[in-house]
């Protein structure tokens, strides 16, 4: 297969856009994506295109997505894998492309998470994705569904809540200097401790919010790549792991097997592995998931992340500088975008145009872990071709 | 005659000395957990008491009759046969096509078995125990004005009652409608002299009656021979607790169920039943917040597939490699075989691997709630429930307790029935 490159990347501010549906998000961000093209985008130039939805308020998501951005005469697939959706989208675009059925492909991911008549985040959904049967009556809902994972991390390892804190008040602090981030205020230790209580051990400040977004990328081959922009990102690995579906059935909650194996996969496609890598944008739905992922993902080993946490490694200017963006916790989560943004904060990264910008940064890793734990997708992108 | 009384209370306080049930607790699992304790209790009354079965000082009142996989110290005992269930409520569930299905599950009986729901209080439970052949369990079950449970078994041996006295007089002093609104005529002293004076005057009694169940024990006292047992309960329930008080006096007496202006009247000789009684401590039931939303949906088809596993409390197990599944699987996860499996019981008994507790308002739901992974005693299986029996916010790691049948939710006005994990209580 040949290589495949993202010339282009964009997307809406996070946040809560009532006055926006979703036929005004995705023209918004596709409309982002085309500007950051360096050479210019004629539409006519995407011969395909996939969307990452995970739950339409507006009605049919891929015809949404042709008759709103005038994308009429090319196929377009609606992709939907939990808060795997928006990396399974671009990895769905990249197979097309690398396979050389079409030269450049649109990935677009968008979601209105405020857009519900229950008030609850994704309670709608959760009666689609828990089993009906079992798991729905009990309310297994999403914060729960990872506290029951993070209580038994906590009970394990030598983390506290104060270490889940200290990863909330970091991805404040890299939003405040995000103009796309939905919670752009700093926060204390303090603050995150003193919260409400959501679902132990999560208060308030441990989870992300509900937000509303769209974003965009623009894929191309390696021959194509060169009409779009010289300064290609490239898409180095990609790996999608599952897992179990019930909690009942995973032996040890301390880890989520679903990332472990998306990642094995995107390093060994990459040739790379996790001490390889400059920047992270790392699934933190909820502060302990954040910590978790950083053993799943080769970050730290196993039940010693938290000592990451304490040296600040974490941080813009640290060794290894996880969720620039502020993360979904605080740059925010609409499940179907979450994966694409997050490639559109390595894509910025990697060409040294980014907000928070890591200095260097050649390497990036973007991850998600999502339904009920039981879907993951790592992505990782290069500054270099490999 | 009746060879065992089995009781049960939820563990909250309800107005004045009474209980209240749980959240997740309803005329059908007050009666199962009831009916349980009173099963083990006669299949215990069947066999040679030995070292391995404490009763008195080693099981106390409250101890816990349960579990189809017997915990430390537990010598299994042969379940007693059982032909017919009577259960007597004034709070049952109105579903069309009843009750029995649950009941049966709930107390391991097999689905073959004859059910009769009973609408009524004291005198109808009493009357039911008093028309019961032998191997019938009848059960009376309270959820308002005082929540519990107690069921008696019949058989060969036990005690005896024996029909005194009947009078059926009208005095609506409370009524239900059809949508469950309740009319009150609160006058005490009319239902005093008119309900119950005038009733126990017109049934001829032969004497005072020892216990006056349907009445607290205040307002029983003037009518009675020496002290009432003070009973939890004023419904159907009150008939079985007032035997099992007396059998554990070993008084005989004279036994009156009164409900408004009805009276059914028995002479109980308790020689010979065993009471068991699973009435744990009370304390404040927890404030929750019910959130008002679109109803929680339910598929039938689903509810259908797994009520066995479910409410039975079973699991499969494959018949090619023998492992376990939970809930039970088409296709075995150890060695792939799609051979049909066979259900079997799950331990009722296990340990708390993770948990947590939901503060957050869920539509359909009450906050908040603690779910619980629990490691069943025995086997490689987990279940996902909720904790019941104790405040939200309490289970921790490592917690023991056992696993009981509770209504797990109300789907679309559908009870949904499950089982929930109660810890052992500390202290």
């Amino acid at each position: 297969m040949r290589r495949v490159a993202l010339v282009g990347a964009g997307m809406t501010p996070f946040g809560e856009h009532f006055a926006l549906g979703i036929k005004e998000l995705l023209p918004m961000a596709v409309s982002e994506m085309a500007s950051s093209v360096d050479k210019g985008l004629e539409r006519s130039a995407i011969e395909a295109a996939w969307i990452g939805e995970l739950s339409t308020t507006d009605g049919f998501p891929s015809g949404i997505l042709a008759d709103s951005c005038g994308l009429l005469d090319i196929p377009i697939t609606r992709i939907e894998n939990a808060c795997a959706t928006g990396q399974d989208a671009l990895r769905n675009a990249v197979l097309a492309v690398a396979s050389g059925h079409v030269d450049v492909a649109l990935v677009v991911g968008a979601d209105k998470v405020r857009e519900t008549s229950t008030g609850s985040t994704f309670w709608e959904w959760m009666g689609y994705t828990r089993d009906m049967a079992w798991d729905y009556p009990l309310g297994l809902i999403a914060p729960a569904n990872f506290a029951l994972h993070v209580r038994r991390y906590l009970h394990e390892a030598p983390a506290t809540r104060e270490h889940l804190a200290m990863i909330a008040v970091k991805n404040h602090k890299h939003a405040a200097t995000n103009p796309k981030a939905h919670l752009r205020n700093e926060i204390s230790v303090e603050q995150v401790l003193a919260a409400p209580i959501v679902a132990e051990p999560f208060g308030v400040y441990d989870c992300t919010p509900q937000s509303d977004g769209a974003a965009a990328l623009l894929v191309a081959g390696e021959e194509a790549a060169g009409r779009f922009t010289d300064r290609p990102v490239w898409v180095r690995g990609f790996g999608l792991g599952l897992d179990r579906v019930m909690h009942q059935h995973k032996p040890d909650m301390t880890s989520f097997p679903a990332t472990v194996k998306a990642a094995r996969a995107a390093y060994a496609m990459a040739g790379i592995g996790p001490d390889d890598i400059d920047v992270a944008e790392v699934h933190d739905c909820f502060t302990g998931v954040e910590l978790m992922s950083y053993e799943d993902l080769g970050f730290a080993p196993r039940f010693s992340g938290h000592l990451l946490v304490e040296r600040g490694d974490h941080y813009v200017g640290g060794s290894l500088p996880v969720n620039p963006s502020g993360g979904l916790k605080a740059k925010g989560h609409p499940p179907g975008a979450t994966g694409v943004a997050q490639c559109v904060e390595l894509f910025e990264q990697l060409r040294g145009e980014a907000a928070n910008q890591v200095d260097g940064a050649r390497l990036g890793l973007a991850h998600n872990v999502g339904g009920p734990t039981a879907v993951a997708a790592v992505t990782i992108l290069g500054a270099e071709p490999g | 005659m009746i060879t065992a009384i089995g009781s049960y209370l939820p563990p909250w306080h309800g107005a004045g000395r009474s209980r209240a049930a749980g959240p997740d607790e309803d005329a059908v699992t007050l009666a199962v957990a009831a009916g349980r304790v009173a099963l083990r209790a006669a299949a215990e009354a069947g066999q040679p008491r030995g070292p391995g079965q404490p009763r008195g000082p080693g099981q106390p009142r409250g101890a816990r009759h349960d579990g189809t996989a017997p915990g430390p110290g537990h010598v299994s005992v042969a379940p007693v046969p059982v032909e017919r269930v009577v259960l007597v409520s004034r709070d049952l569930p109105l579903l069309e096509g009843g009750n029995a299905a649950v009941l049966l599950a709930g107390l391991d009986l097999p689905p073959g078995i004859e059910v009769v729901e009973r609408l009524g209080g004291a005198p109808a439970a009493l009357d039911a125990l008093l028309g019961a052949p032998g191997a019938t369990l009848v059960i009376g079950s309270d959820v308002r004005d005082g929540a519990g449970a107690a069921a008696a078994m019949t058989g060969t041996r036990g005690g005896t009652a024996t029909p005194l006295a009947r009078l059926h007089r009208s005095l609506p002093l409370r009524v239900r409608t059809d949508d469950g609104e309740v009319h009150e005529d609160r006058d005490p002293r009319l239902a005093r002299e008119r309900g119950v004076r005038a009733s126990l005057q017109g049934a001829g009694l032969p004497g005072k009656p020892a216990a006056l169940p349907g009445l607290h024990q205040r307002e029983a006292a003037p009518f009675c021979e020496g002290d009432p047992p003070d009973l939890p309960t004023v419904g159907a329930s009150a008939a079985l607790f007032a035997l099992a008080a007396l059998a554990e006096r070993r008084a005989s007496g004279l036994v009156a169920a009164v409900e408004q202006a009805t009276v059914v009247a028995a002479g109980w000789e308790p020689t010979g039943t065993a009471v068991g009684r699973e009435e744990p401590p009370a304390r404040d039931l927890p404030a929750r917040r019910s959130t008002p939303g679109a109803p929680m949906r339910i598929a039938l088809t689903a509810y259908d597939r797994a009520f066995d596993a479910k409410v039975r409390w079973q699991a499969g197990r494959c018949p090619a490699c023998g492992s376990l599944s939970f809930p039970p699987r088409y296709r075995c996860a150890a060695c792939g075989s799609e051979e049909v499996c066979a259900l079997e019981p799950l331990p009722r008994t296990g340990s708390v691997y993770t948990a947590t507790t939901v503060h957050l308002e869920v539509p359909g739901l009450a906050s908040p709630y603690s779910l619980a992974l629990v490691d069943l005693d025995g086997v490689a299986l987990r279940a996902l429930v909720h904790v019941t029996d104790t405040p939200p916010g309490t289970v921790d790691v490592g917690d023991r307790g056992r696993l009981v049948l509770r209504r797990v939710a109300t789907r679309n006005g559908v009870p949904d029935y499950g089982y929930a994990f109660s810890p052992e209580q500390v202290g």
